[in-house]
C-alpha cells in the first residue's frame, strides 16, 4: 500500500459514526409548519371554487329546478328504499375515510 | 423494502411529510455532524449547531432540490455555506500558514496516537484545502461533487486536494503504511 492510499483509508476510518443521541428529535421540534398554511389555502380556494360553481349550476338550471324534481321524486319512493339507499352512502364514505386513514398512517410509519 | 433519499424528499414535496424528513435527518446526521466537526476544528458544540441550522434551512428549501446531485452533496453544500456564513461572522476564514503549521507540529507530542495526530495535522491545514480533503477523501464524493459543494472551480479542488494530501503526508511521515501497522 502506498503512502496516498494510506493517508486515504486512515482519513475515512478516522471519520466515526456520530450517534443521533436526541439531534433528529432537536431538529423535527423546529421545523416550520408550512403544511398547515398550504392547506389553509387549499381548502379557502376548493370552497370558492364550488360555491361559485354551485352559483353557476344554480343560474344555467333555471333556478335549480331539478333539486325540487329530485326531492319530489325522492319523497315518493318507498321509506325503506330512502333508509337502504342512506345507509349505503354511509357506508361508502366510512370506507373511504378508513382506506385514507390507513394509507395514510402506513405512509408515516415507513 | 428501505425507501431511496428521492422517494423520502418526494414525500416531503408532496405531503410536507415531516417524518420523511427525521428520516433523512436521521440517515444523514452522522456525516453532515462529522464534516462541521472538522471544519470547526473539532469544537462539538458549534458543529452541532451548525448542523442543526444546515437541517432546517434544507427542509425550508427543499424545493430547490432538484435531484441533479445526491441528497448528501445538496446538504454538505447546505453545511458547508452555513459554516462559511458562521466563520465570516467570527472572521476566522484565514488558513494556519505554513510557518504556523511547521512551528504547531510536534512528532512527541503527548498524545502518540495516529488518529490523534491525523486530526491535528488536518486542523492544521488551511480552510479550503482542509474542505477539499474532507470532501474527497473522508466523505467520499468525487472532485466534481466537491466543487459543487465548496462552489469553485474543478481544478482548484484537485489543486487544494492534492496540496493538502501533500501537507498532511509531511505532517504525518513518522507515521505511514510502512512504519505502524496498528493505531
Amino acid at each position: 500500500m502506498n503512502q496516498e492510499d494510506w493517508l486515504d483509508r486512515e482519513l475515512r476510518e478516522a471519520a466515526p459514526y456520530i450517534d443521533d443521541e436526541g439531534f433528529t428529535a432537536r431538529v423535527l421540534q423546529q421545523l416550520p409548519p408550512l403544511r398547515r398554511r398550504h392547506d389553509l389555502l387549499r381548502a379557502v380556494i376548493l370552497l370558492g371554487m364550488a360555491f361559485l360553481a354551485s352559483v353557476l349550476a344554480y343560474v344555467v338550471s333555471g333556478g335549480g329546478r331539478f333539486v325540487s324534481v329530485t326531492l319530489e321524486r325522492l319523497a315518493a319512493l318507498p321509506a325503506l328504499w330512502v333508509f337502504g339507499l342512506a345507509l349505503a352512502s354511509g357506508l361508502v364514505i366510512a370506507a373511504a375515510g378508513a382506506t385514507a386513514a390507513i394509507s395514510r398512517s402506513r405512509a408515516s410509519l415507513t | 423494502m428501505e425507501l431511496t433519499d428521492a422517494d423520502l424528499v418526494a414525500r416531503v414535496l408532496v405531503d410536507d411529510d415531516q417524518h420523511a424528513f427525521g428520516e433523512l435527518v436521521r440517515r444523514h446526521q452522522s456525516s453532515v455532524r462529522g464534516l462541521l466537526r472538522q471544519l470547526t476544528r473539532t469544537d462539538i458544540a458549534l458543529a452541532d449547531d451548525l448542523a442543526q441550522q444546515a437541517f432546517l434551512r434544507a427542509y425550508k428549501n427543499i424545493r430547490s432540490f432538484r435531484g441533479e446531485a445526491r441528497f448528501s452533496t445538496w446538504l454538505y453544500r447546505i453545511a458547508y455555506n452555513c459554516f462559511r456564513e458562521d466563520a465570516r461572522r467570527r472572521k476566522e476564514l484565514v488558513g494556519i500558514d505554513e510557518e504556523q503549521l511547521q512551528t504547531q507540529h510536534d512528532p512527541q507530542a503527548a498524545d502518540p496516537g495516529l488518529r490523534h495526530d491525523l486530526m491535528r495535522a488536518l486542523n492544521l491545514l488551511p480552510l479550503n484545502e482542509r474542505s477539499a480533503i474532507l470532501l474527497c477523501c473522508r466523505s467520499g464524493l468525487s472532485h466534481d461533487e466537491a466543487a459543487r459543494v465548496l462552489d469553485i472551480p474543478l481544478g482548484t479542488v484537485k489543486t487544494n486536494v492534492l496540496r493538502g494530501r501533500e501537507k498532511l503526508k509531511r505532517m504525518l511521515a513518522d507515521w505511514g503504511p510502512n512504519q505502524v501497522k496498528q493505531i
